[in-house]
């Protein structure tokens, strides 16, 4: 390995962090929920980001607490986010949804609610008491290094020192991100649901029309 | 007043979730309700500010457990305009 250093995310990392969200929910399209969803231009979804990571709620996807990042002279390579799902009795579907409330006015959510039922087929409650892999994104520059399961074996490791019960880490992937399913693999994830939206419209709104719930046992 | 916030709530629930005959309970959260996502639990908590004229803080909203902690919160917003 490189000379990578690994640690939580900070407050001057959110930059970082709102292109790692953006890219992860891009998912290797040019399809961004929360353009196509809320009607939000790009620069109100880096200001929407960057106030839900400044008011540091854990828990979700969203939290700024929840990112690692990997650091190459002084320049962040890459950012994986984990948390221990509902650790506080909260479930992150909470959580995330309470931070989205907070930051996005009215008429952007009821612009939603005309799709929210078909979102909602690609749901997957996360599982309680398991660590919930959440948004992943590698600097192309830094891609090939193994970066990301780094980046999780040093999750599993802090987690598992939180709490010994640990048995099992949980990663939702869409299924056109054949990569990531790879990787994922390789590192001994086995495919545990899918789920299938059957909407015609599903992908003017997400990047793709299945999503992978994948385990590791640890 | 509790009266007022179930019906209120319920009618909101059963818009949000798509289920005409939803019945809500102190116990119930996101793992009961099979539409119940984030997106979804978003339109629900502005749906509830709206019709019942009142604006969440963040903490409070990010420590809702279920169904129950919701109707505290709304209970003692509403306490506090009166």
């Amino acid at each position: 390995m490189e000379d990578y250093t690994l640690r939580y995310a900070l407050l001057k990392d959110i930059a970082f962090l709102v292109e790692t969200i953006i890219e992860a929910e891009k998912s290797g399209t040019d399809t961004l929920s929360y353009t196509t969803i809320f009607g939000l231009t790009q620069r109100q979804t880096v200001e929407a980001l960057t106030r839900i990571l400044e008011e540091e709620i854990d828990g979700c996807e969203l939290s700024l607490s929840s990112f690692m990042i990997a650091e190459k002279d002084g320049k962040i390579a890459a950012a994986v986010g984990a948390w221990i799902e509902g650790n506080e009795g909260v479930s992150s579907t909470a959580i995330k949804g309470s931070l989205l409330a907070h930051v996005l006015p009215l008429d952007a959510v009821r612009k939603s609610s005309q799709i929210a039922n078909v979102i909602s087929e690609l749901h997957m409650e996360v599982e309680k008491g398991v660590i919930q892999i959440g948004l992943v994104y590698v600097d192309e520059n830094h891609r090939g290094k193994n970066l990301t399961q780094l980046l999780i074996n040093q999750h599993i490791t802090n987690s598992k020192a939180k709490s010994e019960a640990l048995t099992q880490v949980h990663v939702q992937v869409f299924g056109n991100n054949i990569p990531a399913i790879r990787a994922y693999e390789k590192f001994g994830f086995k495919k545990m649901k899918e789920v299938r939206s059957l909407s015609e419209v599903i992908t003017d709104y997400l990047p793709y029309h299945t999503k992978i719930a994948m385990m590791l046992n640890i | 007043m509790e009266e007022k916030i179930n019906e209120g709530l319920t009618t909101i629930f059963r818009e949000v979730f798509s289920e005409p005959k939803l019945t809500i309970t102190n116990e119930m959260s996101s793992k009961d309700v099979d539409k119940w996502d984030s997106l979804a639990h978003l339109i629900m908590l502005k749906e509830v500010e709206a019709h019942f004229q009142i604006t969440f803080k963040i903490r409070e909203m990010a420590g809702i457990q279920n169904v129950g902690d919701l109707i505290k919160i709304i209970e003692s917003k509403l306490n506090d305009n009166q």
